[in-house]
């Protein structure tokens, strides 16, 4: 069998190729993970309602958080995600995706913020039945992922000069944009459970 | 923005590791204990278990790359493993997937030792039938700490050691995909193993290995080893699967096609989906254990909108895959070594495969079994029931697979031979009373018996250690350079294969006349037959401590360099070089045969090695 040879140089393309597989791979891969956490979440928010247990789902007067504020948290996670993904579209215009990208770290950080705020002031106790349980758990486990996915978002942004690794390694920073667009999706998800169906 | 070239100064090692996460206990007991909600202090010591294991994360030197990147500093490429020499590598935070299998290997077969002293001190109480030489409380404590510890390890026995080890081999790549993870993997176990020991300080935990609420909401101190160390558990399973995936699907050499992969890989490539996705439905049920702890939520408080069973379902969702996560590589580990010691082709490639998925796929639909006795809705038992009787159809595939290649064969009994038809043996033992107990009315009736105790110890030692021996006598020549002494092997197969038979057969016995499980006292009546599973019990343990001297007498006293490929093997990772070279291949391989192809006229080398210059190796 004939063996194909190739120079170095165009090894190092290879390499760069194969380095955008993985990601990409590992990407989708993480999320399908991500995935059956939240899943979980779900399936305790359906099942302790459905049971709702010696009528505790809600106890009298507990009831979801202001659903206006809760849609300015959620606004704001879109635009993060949304911001971004442009963003990584414009990795070979270096100047597009140092505008935009700090654009949805603010956006990220206020997400960040005012999700924060709100578990300081949810209007109910904790220990008030089913749902301030899987309100306080869900919303939680999104934010504590939410934070930590700010700060890669920081990352990319101090890597972003010419000997960062950001534009160094295009598709790292290009995969990191579905992980940004599923957790806004999982926003969403959380929205309609927490605020509307509830 | 400016890249600067500066680097964090802290010399990272586990020494720094643990300096550092000492005090970071005791930040999380404090910050706990200033905003901790009640005064039992569950908040500040799970945040203590937290901090300390991030600390220590810190100073073996995981947070450099993150920190450097958000610095924006020049962030340290991956090491090449040509640098990465010397015996201090396997002290450190080292990329080398060779060098991160042996310290997996070097730490789960400590963990097995704890695990072990456990067991012995299990068996030693039930010496007697009544409680007095361990009372109660202890003995149920000891119990779980036991079953937690042995489940950490089974989780990665196979995969740690050999999975990181040999999977690169295997398909013709020169390291994994994400070697920060697949560290991360390994240095999260230590911490994991220390908290769960830490327990005992607590007064270890009354729960098990299953943590059933109530009692593990109202369980002391010694609950939140449980909940951060299986956590770090679950962390080290999705990194792992991640890390493995995306290896297998993207760092294939050229012309190893999915056709070609050998089992082993396959075994571990499902049961990486297994973990990859059971784990965080693990994680998240921890977390709402862990929130009804600390900060009063009523996940599993039925008084107050919550329920119990949300736990046994979640718990359970993640816990039947679980044991298929233990035995997934197994399965592959006697498929990849029965061909080359049977001289055959595997009989039936595609159906071993199919096999092994049937198997990974079943077992999300069987987990309500183990809620038969829980008062689940009778009209969901049949499904459930039937669904667990399915999954014995690919088991008995691979079974088939197996023993085909085996047929008029002629075997060349070596060591890890050995321990594979041990395997079959036991597992069929283990298999065949799990088809009984998924049977509904047997369930009722021996659940919590010591039938189903015998049924699982059959199932995961009699099959996953077996083929974790079979693994080691195997693989480990490549690994260390050392062949091991064949004649303490030949002793060590059948002092182990007869002592284990003679513990857990027995308690197949002692289950079906209703001796339960977890209960330190029993009926006189059954002194006889828990006397004789104790003494062999010791004789178990004497097996593994034969195997340890034969490690050690092989490595250290009568040194007998491996050669290349002493097992005269087709596949890939027998081709290269004994020690494996720093980057494995020189030249990524060409692949243009099967593994199996033994005895087949014209069959054509594994591989091309004079491959392709330069790249790391893509499929």
């Amino acid at each position: 069998m004939a063996v194909r040879t190739r120079s170095y140089d165009a090894a190092a393309d290879v390499e760069a190729l194969l380095d955008a597989r993985l990601v990409g791979v590992g990407t989708w891969l993480f999320l399908g993970a991500q995935l059956f956490f939240f899943a979980a979440w779900w399936f305790a928010f359906f099942y302790l309602r459905a049971l709702n247990n010696n009528q505790s789902w809600r106890a009298e007067g507990v009831g979801p958080p202001s659903r206006g504020y809760g849609a300015i948290v959620l606004v704001l996670a879109l635009l993060t995600a949304v911001t971004y993904f442009v963003s990584s579209r414009q990795l070979t215009r270096a100047f597009l995706f140092r505008l935009l990208t700090p654009v949805a770290l603010i956006f990220a950080i206020a997400t960040c913020l005012f999700q924060g705020y709100e578990m300081w002031h949810l209007g109910f106790g904790l220990t008030q039945g089913g749902y301030p349980s899987v309100f306080s758990g869900m919303t939680t486990a999104w934010l504590l992922q939410f934070v930590g996915t700010t700060a890669w978002l920081a990352s990319i942004v101090t890597q972003t000069g010419p000997a960062g690794d950001t534009i160094a390694r295009r598709q790292p920073a290009a995969s990191f944009a579905w992980v940004l667009l599923f957790l806004a999706a999982i926003g969403v998800v959380n929205y309609i459970l927490l605020y509307l169906v509830a | 923005m400016v890249v600067s070239e500066r680097r964090l100064a802290v010399p990272n090692n586990p020494i720094t590791g643990i300096l550092l996460a000492i005090p970071g206990y005791f930040a999380g007991v404090w910050l706990g204990t200033l905003f901790g909600l009640n005064d039992d202090q569950n908040t500040g010591v799970i945040l203590g278990y937290l901090f300390a294991t991030v600390a220590f994360l810190a100073g073996v030197g995981f947070l450099n790359y993150p920190l450097e990147r958000l610095f924006g500093w020049q962030v340290i490429p991956i090491t090449d493993p040509a640098e990465n020499q010397g015996i201090g590598r396997f002290f450190r935070l080292s990329l080398d997937h060779k060098v991160i299998g042996i310290q997996y290997l070097v730490t789960i077969l400590l963990m097995l030792l704890l695990g072990g002293i456990g067991a012995m001190l299990i068996r030693t109480s039930l010496l007697v039938p009544d409680s007095t030489i361990t009372p109660p409380g202890n003995y149920i404590s000891l119990i779980g700490l036991h079953a937690v510890m042995m489940i950490f390890i089974t989780s990665a026995v196979i995969v740690g050691p050999f999975g990181n080890y040999l999977v690169p081999l295997m398909i013709g790549a020169r390291r994994m995909a994400f070697p920060r993870l697949e560290a991360l993997s390994f240095w999260v176990v230590p911490p994991a193993a220390v908290i769960l020991v830490a327990s005992t300080f607590w007064g270890g935990f009354p729960t098990g290995w299953t943590g059933y609420p109530p009692l593990s909401e109202q369980a002391g101190q010694g609950m939140n080893s449980y909940i951060v160390g299986f956590a770090l558990i679950a962390v080290a399973l999705v990194t792992s699967g991640v890390n493995m995936l995306a290896t297998i699907i993207g760092l294939r050499a050229p012309g190893m096609t999915w056709t070609r992969l050998p089992m082993f890989v396959w075994g571990i490539f499902t049961t990486s989906i297994l973990g990859l996705l059971a784990a965080p439905v693990l994680a998240a049920a921890l977390l709402m254990l862990a929130m009804d702890r600390t900060v009063n939520t009523t996940f599993f408080v039925a008084s107050n909108g919550g329920s119990n069973y949300l736990w046994e379902n979640l718990f359970w969702f993640f816990g039947h895959p679980e044991v298929y996560i233990f035995i997934l590589p197994a399965f592959g580990i006697i498929m990849e070594i029965v061909p080359h010691f049977a001289r055959k082709p595997l009989w039936g490639y595609r159906t071993g495969v199919v096999g092994l998925f049937g198997v990974a796929l079943l077992s999300w639909f069987v987990w309500q079994h183990h809620l038969f006795v829980s008062g689940i809705a009778p009209v969901l038992r049949p499904f459930y029931m039937l669904s667990t009787e399915l999954i014995s159809i690919p088991t008995g595939i691979i079974f088939l697979v197996t023993l085909g290649t085996l047929w008029r064969a002629r075997v060349w009994f070596t060591v890890p031979m050995l321990f594979c038809l041990g395997f079959l043996f036991n597992f069929l033992i283990g298999g065949i009373s799990g088809v009984y107990l998924s049977d509904v009315p047997t369930d009722v009736t021996l659940h919590g018996s010591y039938f189903s105790m015998a049924h699982f110890h059959y199932t995961i030692m009699g099959g996953e250690i077996f083929a974790l021996m079979a693994a080691a006598y195997y693989w480990l020549p490549k690994m260390t350079g050392k062949m091991l002494s064949p004649m303490l092997g030949r002793i060590h197969f059948w002092w182990m294969f007869i002592a284990f038979n003679s513990t857990f057969f027995p308690l197949f016995i002692v289950g079906l006349l209703n001796m339960p499980r977890r209960v330190s006292s029993y009926n006189p009546a059954l002194i006889g037959l828990n006397r004789w599973a104790t003494i062999s019990a010791y004789f178990l343990f004497g097996s593994m401590v034969l195997f340890a001297a034969n490690l050690i007498y092989s490595w250290f006293f009568v040194s007998r360099p491996a050669l290349a490929n002493p097992w005269h093997a087709r596949s890939l990772e027998w081709q290269v070089p004994t020690p494996v070279p720093p980057r494995n291949f020189d030249r990524v391989p060409v692949i243009v045969a099967g593994p199996y192809d033994y005895g087949l006229p014209n069959a054509r080398p594994v591989a091309d090695l004079g491959g392709i210059v330069g790249a790391t190796g893509g499929g």
